[in-house]
């Protein structure tokens, strides 16, 4: 009788929330491109707000084909996937949430895709649902936090006529992003006990083995390295190996901006910085095994940064760099191959380097 | 220590006449650039890097082996890729083993940090000297737009095939041997004079009118795009190219409150379509499109160099526009492997169909 009663319980509370979800407004995320960075803040807001808060799927082969298809054939493979992306979410959404972010740096930038990103989904497909998409410029237009209140308010209008509710939503999220930056980068002190091999992030390797693991830095877009479908699942096969890694996601910032500073220009594409400044620490300190660099095909900043590194490391010999293009036709087996052969050369090279030591 | 500069269409003698102004009297001119530049400049480049970097660093191989030490360049932070031109090109002919050259980097988004290098770079002048020549400069170029301009109007009518281009050399070498600001002046009317008494043409009641926008280094420069203006001016077809380094050097017309510069009412002619700024031209030629459309004008040629990052939106959104203000548009894309008979097979089609629609709207 008591379960009965507690049962019938549940269901009306799942009846209540099912009703009011059912008013609640659903906003999609792409998961492509600026999600990877911005997804903690953009979900909790919209959340926050009482929005219901839609991702699409991570890429899969259906995605994939769908934007290969429908995306201009010149823009890089992860803009491509992004049509999927939303492709994927025309009819499951009443916004689409797909920002026109420049920079939130005084003097850097991002991709200028990003600007008009919202603007050509738009124009290619007039019958998407009303797409939000607020523009942030730090760098060129001089915005600042009270452009960012501007925007929240502007967006939380929509969804709820509560200006305590939209304040609220507004400095959780960026508390919550701000904790969220805080886990993601390790400290520089985590970073030189990581490098003197004092703890690993791989939880496959057991630490009491002796002998050390490969480390490998993985370096590129954290659009790239996240998304298992386009970039191979190189994450995932280098974890399998029980190989260690560090992303140019997690470095510290302190750490890239040094690294920057030595450069006699200034590197103004943002996200490019992370990766030639983790490339050029790494390339330094000689600290890791090898260098991986995943280079999407066309990326207009990869090309730079890309040639950059490479033009880098060949002046300094002492750590192995692998860059690796991808695009919609690379296959997997070829990738494969490089990585295996890749790992190879640094196991010889370790080898070589242990004997030199013992009999120098 | 030679100095020397890309090649960039007629803004070459805008160059020439800052360089003169500066009393600068080492100057190395650019060869014009040829198959064998463009296969130099790719084999040394990344791989996917736009079209203008491979072109302009084939240009500094050339003439770094014939003693030029000094390379003039753009940079800045302008959205695009283009700030990193002279960083990446440095690495790469340091690579190749040249060591005895510097880069001089000009910020074409700042007058204020151009006017600077300037004086730094002069053959000792003082600030005020330099002014007047980077002034000089803007007022220039000016009038060699207005060369290119009359030079895409008589080419297409011209009735002794050659002539025009003729005179449009003599009217370059006129703008850039003036001297004096008031002979400056006058050169306006010169240059129109110049081109009416010694160009006759045929009469044509209405002849088709294209305008070229796109990226300014595709578009200014004809060995790269393999000369679309004169192609289309072949065809009896009257050309206008858009994009001008004005919009970024002509401080005397962007201090003026009394005039509106071309490119400020293309951008806000854009608005509906693409709101803010993107780097590249991407802004100004979606307003263009709409512009010449209202003025009369027949299509439009959008002209961009492979992987540019900007324009790719501007392609991406010129449909929309294209079906709504009914202007037809045709993109090409440009890269090194570019081949005439290409480009000339579908402008004759393009050129052909406009040509219908025009005597079905008549």
């Amino acid at each position: 009788m008591k379960e009965k009663h507690f049962s019938e319980k549940i269901s009306s509370i799942g009846k209540t929330e099912n009703k009011r979800k059912k008013t609640a407004l659903r906003v999609g995320f792409p998961r492509s491109l600026l999600y990877y960075k911005f997804h903690v803040l953009w979900t909790v807001f919209f959340e926050t707000l009482g929005a219901e808060v839609i991702v699409s799927p991570p890429t899969n082969k259906e995605i994939k084909d769908v934007s290969v298809k429908s995306a201009p054939d010149e823009d890089c493979y992860s803009t491509k996937l992004y049509f999927g992306h939303v492709l994927y979410l025309k009819d499951k959404v009443d916004y689409l949430f797909i920002p026109r972010f420049s920079s939130d740096h005084k003097t850097d930038i991002s991709c200028p895709k990003f600007i008009g990103l919202a603007e050509v989904l738009r124009s290619m497909f007039p019958d998407l649902p009303p797409i939000l998409m607020p523009y942030y410029s730090k760098a060129k237009d001089g915005h600042g936090n009270i452009r960012l209140i501007r925007i929240a308010f502007s967006l939380g209008f929509k969804f709820t006529r509560n200006p305590f509710r939209i304040l609220h939503s507004f400095v959780k999220s960026f508390r919550r992003f701000k904790q969220y930056h805080d886990d993601l980068y390790i400290s520089e002190d985590e970073l030189r006990r990581w490098e003197r091999n004092e703890f690993v992030f791989n939880k496959t390797i057991s630490t009491t083995n002796k002998t050390n693991p490969f480390k490998i830095a993985l370096v590129g877009h954290s659009y790239v390295i996240n998304d298992s479908y386009s970039s191979l699942s190189i994450k995932e096969m280098l974890l399998a190996e029980k190989v260690e890694i560090i992303t140019s996601e997690q470095l510290p910032r302190s750490v890239i901006e040094h690294q920057m500073s030595k450069l006699d220009f200034n590197m103004y594409f943002r996200y490019e910085r992370e990766i030639l400044g983790t490339v050029m620490h790494f390339l330094e300190n000689e600290t890791v095994d090898g260098i991986l660099q995943l280079i999407v095909f066309s990326c207009g900043p990869d090309s730079i940064g890309g040639e950059m590194a490479s033009r880098f490391s060949r002046r300094k010999q002492n750590v192995p760099l692998l860059q690796l293009t991808l695009d919609e036709l690379t296959s997997e087996s070829g990738v494969t191959t490089r990585l295996e052969a890749f790992l190879d050369l640094i196991e010889r090279r370790k080898k070589l380097k242990e004997n030199e030591i013992i009999c120098p | 220590m030679p100095i020397t500069f890309p090649h960039f269409g007629s803004l070459t003698y805008v160059f020439e006449v800052v360089l003169r102004e500066l009393q600068r009297k080492d100057i190395l001119f650019p060869k014009k650039p040829s198959k064998k530049t463009s296969e130099l400049g790719s084999r040394h480049s990344p791989e996917f890097v736009c079209t203008p970097f491979k072109m302009t660093l084939g240009t500094f191989i050339e003439m770094l082996d014939e003693g030029a030490t000094e390379l003039g360049m753009g940079g800045g932070n302008a959205y695009c890729r283009f700030g990193y031109y002279w960083p990446v090109q440095k690495m790469i002919l340091e690579d190749l083993g040249y060591d005895n050259f510097r880069y001089i980097m000009l910020d074409f988004l700042h007058p204020l940090r151009i006017w600077k290098v300037l004086k730094e770079e002069s053959n000792g002048c003082s600030y005020l000297q330099t002014l007047r020549a980077f002034r000089i400069a803007w007022i220039k170029n000016r009038y060699t737009d207005l060369v290119d301009k009359m030079l895409y109007k008589y080419r297409a009518l011209e009735l002794e095939k050659g002539l025009s281009e003729k005179i449009a050399n003599q009217a370059f070498r006129l703008v850039v041997e003036t001297e004096g600001l008031r002979n400056i002046k006058k050169l306006e009317k010169k240059v129109i004079d110049l081109f009416e008494q010694n160009v006759p043409i045929r009469e044509e009641k209405d002849p088709l009118k294209i305008v070229i926008s796109g990226e300014i280094y595709v578009v200014l420069e004809p060995s790269l795009n393999v000369d679309v203006h004169r192609k289309l001016n072949e065809l009896g077809v009257i050309v206008e190219s858009t994009p001008t380094l004005r919009s970024f050097i002509d401080v005397g017309h962007k201090l003026n409150p009394f005039i509106t510069m071309h490119h400020q009412i293309a951008r806000k002619t854009a608005q509906p379509y693409l709101q803010h700024r993107c780097g590249g031209e991407a802004q100004e030629n979606i307003g263009e499109m709409i512009i010449y459309k209202n003025k009369g004008w027949d299509g439009m040629v959008h002209l961009y160099p492979f992987t540019c990052m900007p324009e790719i939106i501007t392609r991406s959104i010129a449909p929309q526009v294209s079906r709504e203000h009914d202007m037809p548009i045709l993109s090409l894309v440009v890269d090194e492997h570019t081949g005439e008979a290409g480009f000339q097979t579908r402008l004759e089609a393009f050129v052909d169909l406009l040509k219908r629609r025009k005597m079905e709207t008549n």
